[in-house]
């Protein structure tokens, strides 16, 4: 073959926009893993890390570089040796559309490739435990999608969606809502358990963003984790949960409706609530406490991540306590703002089609 | 560890004066190469074999054999191994009327020095040296007396950038469009200046160092 034309398949796609998902190698999913997990790296690193040739890392990121996905920095002067130029995703290389179903609450973002969330909507739910239309939701998901100019549009990964397993009422079947959407917005659509995709997008642009083992809590309207492995989710779709969540703060309140609703909004801090807060965080933290004991029993676990929509301060004060219980491990609140799980919700389309499994 | 780069190119490495003749050169350090020696320091050694007229795989029915980079390649790797990276940096005379190439065939052309630079795997311990090609900044429309001799040629030239990348990611290789730095001189319209050896030297030290070289 040494004097055939060169092979047309291995080029990028010279046309603007994204590739499409069948060009897309093993290679240059094993390089763009590599930018997802780190702020910037460089030719050296990833040829260290993957094994790849030198020559093969420069024709993937100049192709990547030409679709936009990747960009240079500013060289830097090393203390040793020559200077070094950082490769970094483009911001503006991808965008992403995340949708959560929750107790209360369905939230729709749009977050940017490093995961800045540029939208967020939160379309309270007509009754608690109920999901309305899927008409709805498309609405909604219509308007998220025309806040991003055209070129950015052409640019959208997929759908990420993040539902609760067991389904709350009134839900329509998985596949259902995913063939909908699929059909309505011509995107892909990934559907993954709500919990599972809040641990990854915290994996992916969050706080874990460079932890390979971490446990992983979503204090949401009960208690959920998840174990992180050397960036792997573990079990995946566990539907064990505890009540210690806001559904049990909501409980020990008074059926003061104008005080509780306070627990599920978007407010930056909760209503002085006194003693009946402390006890909460306290039952709250005990039961963070023994899950993450039970587990140093079998792995050395570093880091804790704890993810929710509640004030950032009550996240604080819980991992206050649970550093206090136990010094050898660092309790961090998790970084993906209001909607953890509609923001880990946008990071599966990324993970499905620029990553390697 | 002193490490070595062979600039494999035509009268733009050599650096004939844009205008002037053949035995007009610019100095070693306003030569792109000699910009490139400069920027990455003692630790690098950078030989310059720039030929005047070199082709990529043409004997030339006027000027001589002597003018195929490829008959010369080989013993030119030779003499020089230990090789960490190879520069080409050849295509603008494949354009002459007299072979009548298409762009892509010159990018074939390239594409048959890397192949035999591989076989050679003049690189240390044996190896395949890195490999980067740089396409030639486009011709201008004027060029001089020389238009007789490169008719047709300032089209081509500026397709010469894609085909020479195909080329470089069917076999895996470094490139570098060199038309994104510098341009060719309004002097004779296919040469390039000291300014523009000058940005072209500077560039190709990132592009250099960007592939990244443990312990350099």
């Amino acid at each position: 073959m040494r004097f055939a034309p060169p092979n047309p398949l291995r080029i990028a796609d010279r046309a603007s926009g994204l590739n499409s998902l069948s060009v897309r190698s093993y290679n240059e999913r094993l390089v763009l893993s590599l930018l997802l997990q780190n702020e910037a790296t460089t030719r050296l690193e990833i040829g260290e890390k993957t094994g790849l040739s030198a020559q093969t890392i420069s024709v993937i990121v100049r192709s990547l570089e030409q679709e936009g996905l990747v960009v240079r920095g500013e060289a830097q002067k090393g203390r040793v040796g020559p200077p070094t130029t950082p490769l970094m995703l483009n911001s503006e290389g991808a965008y992403s559309v995340g949708v959560s179903v929750g107790y209360h609450n369905t939230h729709i973002v749009v977050v940017d490739f490093i995961g800045n969330v540029q939208h967020h909507r939160v379309m309270p739910h007509k009754a608690a435990d109920t999901f309305d239309a899927p008409e709805a939701l498309a609405l909604e998901i219509r308007l998220a999608v025309a806040g991003l100019s055209e070129s950015r549009q052409a640019r959208i990964a997929g759908v990420g969606l993040a539902l609760p397993t067991p389904p709350i009422r009134s839900e329509p079947d998985h596949d259902v809502l995913h063939r909908y959407l699929e059909a309505e917005f011509g995107l892909p659509v990934f559907v993954q358990n709500d919990i599972t995709a809040a641990a990854g997008g915290e994996s992916l642009f969050g706080t874990a963003r460079q932890l390979q083992d971490f446990l992983f809590f979503y204090l949401g309207a009960r208690l959920h984790c998840r174990l992180v492995l050397n960036h792997q989710i573990y079990n995946g779709n566990s539907p064990l949960s505890y009540d210690v969540g806001v559904l049990a703060l909501e409980r020990r309140l008074p059926a003061d409706s104008a005080m509780a609703e306070k627990l599920w909004g978007q407010d930056l801090s909760w209503p002085p609530l006194g003693a009946t807060l402390a006890d909460w965080q306290q039952a709250c933290a005990e039961n963070l406490i023994q899950l993450a004991q039970s587990l140093l029993q079998f792995i050395e676990l570093r880091t804790v991540v704890l993810s929710s929509f509640v004030p950032a301060a009550i996240c604080e004060a819980l991992c206050t306590l649970v550093r206090q219980k136990i010094p050898s491990v660092n309790a961090v609140v998790g970084r993906t703002s209001a909607a953890p799980k509609a923001v880990g919700a946008a990071s599966l389309p990324f993970s499905s089609r620029f990553m390697v499994n | 560890m002193a490490r070595t780069v062979l600039c494999f190119g035509d009268s733009n490495t050599h650096g004939q004066i844009p205008g002037r003749g053949p035995l007009d050169r610019y100095r070693r350090e306003q030569r792109w190469g000699g910009v490139l020696q400069g920027l990455l320091g003692p630790n690098w050694q950078v030989i310059e074999e720039g030929l005047s007229g070199r082709t990529t795989v043409h004997d030339d029915p006027i000027e001589g054999s002597l003018k195929n980079g490829r008959t010369y390649l080989r013993p030119c790797l030779q003499s020089h191994a230990p090789l960490d990276l190879i520069i080409i940096m050849l295509g603008t005379n494949d354009l002459k009327r007299r072979f009548n190439m298409p762009p892509s065939e010159v990018a074939m052309g390239i594409g048959c020095l890397v192949h035999d630079i591989r076989e050679l795997s003049p690189g240390r311990t044996g190896n395949d040296p890195e490999i980067m090609i740089v396409a030639p900044p486009p011709m201008l429309e004027d060029l001089k007396e020389w238009e007789s001799i490169f008719s047709g040629a300032q089209e081509k030239s500026r397709k010469l950038a894609l085909e020479f990348e195909i080329m470089a990611d069917s076999l895996e290789a470094h490139f570098f469009d060199a038309g994104t730095v510098c341009q060719c001189s309004p002097a004779d319209g296919f040469h390039i200046d000291e300014d523009a050896h000058r940005l072209l030297g500077e560039a190709l030290a990132q592009e250099v160092l960007a592939i990244g070289w443990p312990d350099a």
